[in-house]
């Protein structure tokens, strides 16, 4: 398969999707002591074709590796942030894309892409217990990292009133007081 | 092979032990009674591998050269370290000390230090040996 | 007569065959093993919270304490995405420095697997010489970094520490012992027949299984995946040193991925680290170890600094992803750790379908997991934890034995 330069991946992002594609930014770090440089692609589309995206990902690379599935509550939105790699298993040849997915706290829905990328189940189940957002027709809704006596609709990394901070406490705080 | 491990097995039978039978060859029934014995002079303690050169150990507070600027308080990670305002001097709890010598670093007028000191176990946390200050 | 009915057998939070808690849940007929499920979370400590709460420089610290194995490659990631987005430029002999700290620590973190496998399949004459070559490899780190686990190396733009020259014979002397030994442990590993008998065509994950479910490190390198961050991403000095993919197939000619292949690649993989070490030490330059030596000017830098970055390095077990969010505050506004046994949980599943309950201790450290990587999240209740008492798990048990016998 011919390998894509990042450009050109944006280009052809632009251009199935469109309007879609809210925002895409390709950042440059300069690596080791020779300075090379390293693209690093960035891409806000939004989530009614978030899916086509992956879709359009396997047709770069068979099996597109997913690394993890990031987010964080950024106000109105909660922004899931999906980091894959394509064109893996030669020396500097490695593509990142990441694909940001901002989701309105009022409905924060997005599709699952365990069917398509069965590796990302336990990060899509985290994201559901931390972050509070949902992700429809998930092969396995249950909480993988909290337990289950936690109460419901608290989610550790929201900053808002969802969040853990009037349930937390500093322990160290507490006993230098003795 | 079948039981490559063998000829490694033999060999070792004749070899010195390679770990450091600290504090004693055979396990005292009572260490506090074999550490009283060390005291009086009656036994003999077989002494801890040796620490290297630049080893964080126990740390090192110079009062007099402190100039209560507070930045060790800042970069510390575990919040180990107390603000005494009345003195404007630290105080340092070994309890919750990660030993990484950020503090070290920091210190505009080098008044910490390291040490090679690493046996600080104690049953109270609040104890006067991890109380630097 | 033909009629089979299926167990299930718990495994685990806290069971003698594993070293780390982690709850299986499998489904037996027989002594096959027909289906598998993992529950997780149980050593959940909530350390990505805490650091939304601390400065850059305390999280290097708090990053090193997620896992004691990986405690240079976590605060190492963190670093590599906050420099990013703060724009450091590291000096070329810290980009040195930091290749050596990683490789040290890929030896030591593999040889200690080494030893565990050997446990796991009964082979303690093994794990005992293991355990000998391991202490020189800690002794050495102690010797560069002060102590022997908890590193606290890493800063950000350059190390804490230099190599100065009369630290180098130390250092090759240490080298010459790990490889010299390094030698033996492969022999007794590689060539011995009962290793053989209980590794080969054991927990086999295949290629296609090992690039669906995201497997990273030397699980999927011995699947025949060529995927390793320190070639596929370049970062420090690595663009600068001789080294391939280790796959089995080098060895052996051929890729089963069974747990044989797991030790050959891990095994290889120390050589390999040996030899970086030494290519680093003829190739450093000498000059500066810190972008900034003044960790005050550091703090305002990073307090200005603004924007997002990933940090990938591929720590001993794989893959070790952070995801920095910095917003011009002194605390970054996120921070999400992925450890590489995240990502090695879900190929459990195939490797452990129809292998046997005896497997699966071996089959469970081939993927040398670190459970204390993937929790960090602690959850606390109102103050306390529910737990239940044995009494009321023996409830449980008969209430459920009851509940199918109906």
């Amino acid at each position: 398969m011919k390998r894509l330069s990042p450009e050109e991946i944006v280009d052809q992002f632009k251009e199935k999707f469109g309007d879609n594609i809210k925002d895409s930014s390709i950042k440059t770090y300069h690596i080791g002591p020779k300075k090379i440089e390293l693209p690093d692609l960035w891409i806000t589309v939004d989530r009614s074709v978030f899916k086509e995206t992956v879709r359009y990902l396997i047709t770069l690379e068979k099996y597109p590796h997913l690394a993890v599935i990031s987010g964080y509550d950024a106000g109105d939105t909660i922004n899931l942030i999906y980091h894959f790699f394509i064109y893996f298993g030669e020396k500097r040849r490695e593509q990142s894309i990441n694909i940001v997915v901002p989701l309105p706290k009022s409905n924060p829905v997005v599709d699952t892409i365990s069917d398509i990328i069965p590796g990302a189940l336990i990060s899509e189940q985290e994201k559901q217990e931390m972050l509070g957002v949902k992700i429809k027709d998930i092969p396995k809704d249950s909480r993988v990292f909290i337990s289950e006596d936690f109460p419901e609709d608290k989610y550790p990394w929201r900053k808002d009133e969802k969040g853990v901070d009037d349930i937390a406490r500093n322990l160290h705080e507490v006993e230098k007081d003795e | 092979m079948k039981f490559s491990m063998i000829p490694q097995v033999i060999s070792q039978m004749f070899k010195h032990p390679f770990t450091n039978l600290f504090p004693a060859k055979y396990v005292p029934p009572s260490v506090t009674k074999f550490l009283e014995d060390v005291k009086a002079g009656k036994a003999k303690i077989i002494p801890p591998v040796e620490t290297p050169e630049g080893f964080r150990g126990k740390i090192q507070y110079d009062r007099e050269k402190c100039i209560g600027c507070k930045l060790c308080i800042k970069v510390c990670p575990s919040g180990a370290i107390e603000f005494k305002p009345e003195e404007k001097k630290i105080r340092i709890y070994l309890a919750r000390c990660t030993f990484c010598s950020q503090c070290n670093d920091i210190c505009p007028v080098h008044c910490l230090s390291m040490s090679n000191e690493f046996l600080l176990a104690d049953a109270d946390k609040y104890s006067k040996d991890l109380i630097v200050e | 007569m033909n009629k089979t009915i299926t167990y299930q057998i718990p495994i685990g939070p806290i069971h003698p065959a594993l070293k780390e808690p982690v709850m299986f849940e499998f489904e037996i007929e027989g002594e096959k093993i027909k289906d598998v499920d993992v529950h997780l979370g149980q050593v959940h400590r909530g350390i990505e919270w805490a650091g939304m709460r601390r400065n850059s420089i305390q999280i290097l610290y708090l990053a090193e304490r997620i896992c004691g194995i990986c405690s240079y490659s976590h605060p190492a990631a963190f670093t590599l995405a906050v420099e990013r987005i703060a724009g450091i430029e590291v000096p070329e002999r810290a980009e040195y420095l930091r290749v050596i700290q990683a490789e040290l620590e890929r030896i030591c973190s593999h040889i200690l697997w080494a030893g565990v496998a050997a446990h796991e399949i009964g082979f303690d004459s093994v794990l005992f010489l293991t355990w000998q070559i391991r202490e020189k490899a800690l002794d050495l780190t102690e010797y560069l970094t002060g102590n022997r686990v908890t590193k606290a190396i890493m800063m950000i733009g350059g190390v804490r520490r230099d190599i100065t020259e009369d630290m180098l014979p130390t250092i090759r002397k240490s080298l010459d012992f790990l490889k010299e030994n390094f030698e033996k442990l492969r022999k007794v590993f590689l060539d011995d027949k009962t290793v053989q008998m209980r590794t080969k065509n054991c927990g086999i994950l295949t290629k296609e299984d090992a690039l669906k479910l995201c497997a990273v490190g030397p699980t999927t390198r011995a699947s025949g995946v060529k995927k390793d961050a320190r070639l596929d991403q370049p970062y420090f000095a690595y663009n600068e040193l001789d080294f391939d993919y280790v796959t089995p197939d080098v060895l052996t000619g051929e890729v089963n991925g069974d747990v044989y292949d797991r030790i050959i690649v891990r095994l290889l993989e120390v050589k390999q680290s040996i030899d970086l070490i030494e290519q680093c030490l003829d190739r450093m330059p000498s000059g500066e170890i810190l972008a900034e030596p003044k960790i005050q000017k550091l703090l305002i830098q990073l307090k200005k600094a603004e924007g997002e970055a990933i940090g990938i390095i591929e720590a001993p077990r794989g893959e070790d992803i952070h995801f920095v969010k910095l917003v011009g505050e002194e605390h970054p506004h996120s921070w999400k750790v992925r450890a590489p046994t995240y990502n090695n949980i879900l190929p459990w599943i195939p490797m452990l379908k129809g292998e046997q309950i005896a497997d699966i201790p071996i089959v469970a450290a081939s993927t040398d997991p670190c459970m204390s990587c993937t929790n960090r999240v602690a959850i606390v209740k109102n103050g306390h934890r529910d737990i239940l008492l044995a009494e009321d798990l023996h409830r449980l048990s008969v209430e459920k034995t009851r509940r199918l016998m109906k």
